[in-house]
């Protein structure tokens, strides 16, 4: 207990504030011995007081009253000990007047009341939402009557956005705006309508979303620094942007219809990459059919020719026993391969009756033979189409297609 | 005696505690001397006064918010806005703010509403829904709060800023602007359809007629080269057969022949008389 010894002889320095009694009772101490009254006044006033003077009446006592002085003045000087947290500034001031800012880590300030801190959160982010709430679930609410804002053209779009701030200035913070935090509120809430008052309904809808954000940002920020509310905004964030519910169906239609119109155009697109190909490949054909009748023909026209010249010189040779038989080769040919009678009717008027009818009969695929002297019927399936086409007077389409019957017919003619 | 010194102590302690005052850092103070006026504008900190004959009132000086509830504007045209707004003030001068509104806070926010509103009426009726929405908003709101700033100044105040946080449609015109925007949608929507039908009706034509110029050329093409075809043969044949026409002439007949009848249900009914059979009778007779 060395600290009890400088206290005893009334020197110890801390016992300054004290020692106030202890000066007022030294120029008494010389009528100490002549006025017992006094000095038994001054007796009890030393009990009452517990402090310095504690010498007259020494020992037990004069110790008592330091050290519950010297504790209470510890604890006292204690109180005045106080951590910043990292996240934090302390704003000290002295009988209310701001004294200064302190950073985070131990500190000591001058104990109540005649120093007092505040301490101030700087970097945690604080979040306010406009035109909406979420709860700690996340789940969020509308509140329509903030998201709800007009725009340039007269439209009502439906807009909601959380403000992310923090404490720039725990200074400006603590004294210059009465509840900053609201007061941001407020001035973001005025400054989103004012944004999206001077835009029209489709720029803040789409492409103009992030302009509409910076200038609520710039805005709001510019209002607080006004203000000195010492905050600083550090983003805004667009959270929703949307026609307002009772259009939204008109709307989606819209989203719809835009996808109707792709959905036709590659729909056209598709049948004209399904037909070109195919149009371009009956070209060819036509183009490819057309150079093989060419090749074809002249082919024919030149084995032919070949073959008549070859005979040609051979029957200069010997014209009338190549005529005889040629004549004879042929006939016999012909004669070998079809039905024959022999009339010798000459110079008589017999009429006879030939059952020709029954004689065609017995022969197959008569009908065939017959088809090639009507030019206009090709095959069997052909010329009953034609006779349909006749009929019905038909369409361009199929008037080429019996044109082209014709027209195939009339090679196959020529081949033969 | 305890009991003299007791109240003696009490006495210092009631006069030191009446003699010094507080103000803090957001507030100012005033120190009036039997109800005047004596200092004013006190900076925060420690003070002192004569007890009894001075007492000290401090006041807040940070910025003040009266948010007013929305009301109803007419504008130039006639159509009705609802409008919220909110005045940031401060006191300025203390001394004035506590003559003329005794200090009381609400009461200013009273009459601070009373002049801004006023005011916002007489800026509305100027102007148009447009110019108000969209334009001057700012112009609103900075001309307010200079008019208003004249009157509050009597007032010891000083408005710091005007601000117009909601300008609404009343609930009814709402609804047909819900409607206008609906039917303004559904324009959108059936020129975005028909636009998309165009365009794909454009696309099949384009490709129809694509396949019939293509399958047209190819005929074209086509006959040419059949026409070259003939003629080569032409060509070729006359060359050929010109040796000997006479010769060509019975030739082609007996192919002709050879092929005319070349099926068994062809019948032929034949004359005896014919060069054919000149042996056949010659014999037979």
């Amino acid at each position: 207990m060395a600290w009890n010894e400088p206290g005893k002889p009334g020197q110890d320095p801390w016992g300054n504030s004290g020692g106030s009694s202890g000066k007022k009772d030294e120029p008494k101490e010389p009528k100490k011995r002549s006025d017992q009254d006094i000095d038994e006044l001054l007796k009890k006033a030393q009990q009452m007081f517990g402090g310095a003077g504690s010498k007259f009446n020494g020992g037990i006592g004069g110790i008592g009253g330091g050290a519950i002085f010297l504790i209470v003045l510890v604890v006292w000087l204690l109180s005045g000990i106080y951590i910043v947290d990292t996240a934090e500034r302390g704003v000290v001031t002295r009988f209310g007047a701001l004294v200064t800012e302190t950073g985070p880590g131990p500190h000591w300030h001058i104990p109540y009341p005649i120093e007092s801190v505040t301490k101030v959160n700087v970097d945690r982010i604080r979040t306010t939402e406009i035109g909406y709430r979420s709860d700690a679930q996340n789940r969020s609410g509308s509140v329509l009557a903030e998201s709800l804002m007009l725009t340039r053209d007269e439209n009502i779009v439906d807009v909601r956005i959380a403000v992310q701030y923090r404490v720039q200035s725990a200074g400006d913070y603590l004294f210059n705006v009465k509840d900053p935090d609201e007061s941001l509120r407020a001035s973001s809430e005025s400054a989103i309508r004012e944004i999206v008052g001077k835009n029209s309904m489709d720029f803040v809808l789409t492409q103009g979303r992030n302009e509409v954000v910076a200038l609520v940002r710039e805005l709001t920020q510019k209002n607080l620094d006004d203000y000195e509310a010492g905050l600083f905004i550090t983003s805004v964030n667009l959270q929703d942007a949307q026609p307002p519910e009772q259009v939204q169906s008109a709307f989606a239609d819209v989203v719809k219809a835009r996808e109707d119109r792709e959905r036709l155009i590659n729909e056209a697109e598709a049948y004209a990459n399904r037909i070109l190909p195919q149009a371009r490949g009956q070209a060819a054909r036509i183009v490819e059919e057309a150079r093989a009748y060419r090749d074809q023909v002249v082919s024919r026209a030149e084995g032919q020719a070949d073959r008549f010249t070859s005979v040609v010189t051979e029957y200069k040779k010997s014209p009338e026993i190549m005529r005889e038989r040629l004549y004879l080769d042929t006939m016999s040919t012909v004669l070998s391969n079809t039905s024959k009678v022999l009339m010798g009717a000459e110079g008589s008027n017999n009429i006879m009756y030939l059952p020709l009818d029954k004689m065609m009969g017995s022969g197959t695929g008569s009908n065939q033979s017959t088809l090639p002297l009507s030019p206009i019927t090709g095959t069997g399936q052909n010329s009953s189409n034609n006779s349909n086409n006749s009929q019905t007077t038909s369409t361009p389409a199929n008037q080429a297609k019996s044109e082209t019957n014709i027209r195939d017919y009339l090679r196959q003619r020529e081949l033969r | 005696m305890k009991a003299v010194i007791g109240l003696f102590i009490a006495a210092v302690l009631f006069i030191g505690s009446n003699s010094l005052f507080v103000v803090n850092e957001w507030e100012t103070g005033v120190v009036f001397r039997l109800g005047e006026i004596v200092k004013s504008d006190l900076e925060p900190g420690l003070h002192l006064k004569t007890p009894f004959i001075n007492n000290a009132r401090t006041f807040d000086r940070r910025i003040q918010t009266m948010d007013s509830q929305p009301e109803r504007y007419l504008t130039g045209e006639l159509k009705n806005l609802e409008v919220d707004s909110y005045v940031k003030w401060r006191v300025s001068n203390v001394e004035r703010f506590y003559t003329a509104m005794g200090g009381d806070f609400a009461l200013a926010d009273q009459r601070l509403s009373q002049i801004v509103k006023d005011g916002l009426r007489a800026q509305f009726g100027n102007r148009t829904v447009k110019q108000v929405v969209s334009g001057d908003r700012v112009e609103v709101a900075e001309n307010i709060t200079r008019l208003a700033n004249v009157e509050a100044t009597q007032f010891g105040i000083e408005i710091v800023d005007v601000r117009i946080k909601r300008i609404d449609l009343p609930r009814d015109i709402s609804d047909s602007v819900y409607r206008r925007m609906e039917a303004e949608r559904n324009r959108v929507a059936a020129d975005l359809r028909s636009l998309g039908a165009e365009a794909a009706e454009r696309l099949r034509a384009d490709a129809d007629r694509q396949r019939t110029v293509t399958i047209a050329e190819a005929y074209r093409e086509a006959e040419q080269t059949r026409g070259e075809g003939d003629g080569q043969a032409a060509q070729i044949y006359s060359k050929a057969y010109g040796a000997d026409k006479e010769f060509f002439s019975f030739y082609q007949s007996l192919n002709a022949y050879q092929e005319s009848f070349s099926n068994k249900s062809d019948m032929i009914i034949l004359d005896p008389s014919t060069d054919f059979f000149k042996h056949f009778n010659r014999s037979s007779n």
